[in-house]
């Protein structure tokens, strides 16, 4: 099987640090979210999205690692906010009860507008 | 004339079928001989953002080398085998339908005193090489563990990463006298059992991290649902039920 790129490339906008997550998220991604999250973090944005639209396999390690983030940013006093969960991936963060943590916002624009998630 | 070079187009796994149904509250099937169902039916499901202390990811890990199998291979095995991989006094009620998304697992654990903490799991993710669990509210751990298989350029491993928080203070406080050496026995014991149903010998590493120093205080309140309270008012509480039966069935007679 051919790998999938493994980046997560980070884009600033209105003050908030985007991470595009990529295809995979698996233990392989392991050093891609955290080094994604430590350069969205050095650029000092209070509040990160993390947009899951490329996100096409999660497995439960990726979202192990999606619990790091959020434990890391709690403890940086950042917010780790959501966007672009297909359904299939909103039903895992009720699983796992990430929505209970996380802000889960439609797509990026409603993200950076803010307010009501959905 | 120009050649065009075909590009392999990156394949990504569908991850659909791995996961389980969120249902809300779980539900338990038939209660297997000798489990108790005393903290599972009803309940939900408690990640590592819902419990109370510090949170912890934890990896122990066993090296399988000199051996001619696949992680899927190790895999299949553990999820055939699970509960006689656990050391001795605990009971995992492995289901018919055996280890597969959205099955829910009753489990009986010593502990101190030699209360038997009566708790469970769900499934929530399993593929061929991995599959993890999630802990019912009032199990010890809020969290979530994962049992997994991989390939690297030595041979193949086996690992177990909890993901977990105490769930409420009453397991803060037994977390550092008996907690993490409970865990820590449990999952080397559990990893050497898995090796030398292979044939394999050696040690288990053990990496702690602590990811959240800081304690959840909102969630103090879980401790009304301790299973590890229950399961000991539930054991002490045997001879009344005892008794209370038999007299039941002394006045029918």
């Amino acid at each position: 099987m051919a790998m999938t790129e493994s980046t997560a490339p980070v884009r600033y906008r209105d003050g908030t640090a985007v991470v595009d997550l990529p295809a995979q998220i698996d233990a392989s991604a392991e050093r891609t979210l955290n080094e994604a999250y430590a350069t969205a973090a050095g650029h000092g944005s209070k509040t990160v999205l993390l947009n899951f639209g490329r996100v096409e396999f999660l497995s439960s390690t990726g979202i192990a690692l999606v619990v790091g983030i959020l434990a890391r940013a709690r403890k940086d006093g950042r917010t780790i906010t959501a966007s672009g969960l297909s359904d299939h991936y909103r039903e895992i963060f009720e699983i796992t009860r990430l929505a209970d943590f996380m802000k889960i916002y439609a797509d990026e624009s409603a993200a950076l507008k803010g307010g009501e998630a959905t | 004339m120009t050649s065009k070079t075909p590009v392999e187009t990156p394949k990504v796994r569908d991850d659909a079928a791995n996961w389980a149904v969120p249902a809300g509250r779980l539900r338990v099937g038939e209660v297997p001989p000798g489990a108790v169902n005393l903290n599972v039916t009803g309940r939900r499901l408690v990640g590592p953002v819902q419990g109370f202390g510090q949170l912890w990811q934890k990896t122990y890990r066993m090296r399988l080398d000199g051996i001619a199998i696949t992680p899927p291979d190790v895999i299949r095995e553990w999820k055939a085998n699970y509960g006689a991989f656990w050391p001795k006094g605990n009971h995992f009620y492995a289901p018919q339908a055996g280890i597969q998304p959205g099955v829910v697992v009753l489990i009986n654990g010593e502990s101190l005193g030699g209360v038997e903490v009566s708790t469970g799991i769900e499934v929530i993710y399993a593929d061929d090489e991995s599959f993890t669990f999630m802990n019912a509210e009032g199990h010890p751990a809020a969290g979530i563990v994962t049992f997994s298989a991989a390939r690297d350029e030595h041979g193949v491993s086996a690992q177990v990463q909890v993901l977990i928080r105490a769930d409420d203070p009453f397991y803060d406080v037994m977390l550092p006298i008996y907690g993490h050496r409970f865990e820590d026995q449990m999952w080397t014991k559990t990893l050497v059992a898995l090796a030398a149903h292979f044939g394999a010998h050696g040690d288990v590493t053990v990496e702690r991290i602590c990811v959240d120093r800081r304690r959840n205080w909102s969630q103090a309140k879980n401790i009304w649902r301790n299973a590890a309270i229950r399961s000991g008012f539930y054991m002490f509480g045997a001879p009344i039920r005892w008794v209370r039966r038999a007299l039941k069935e002394g006045r029918e007679a």
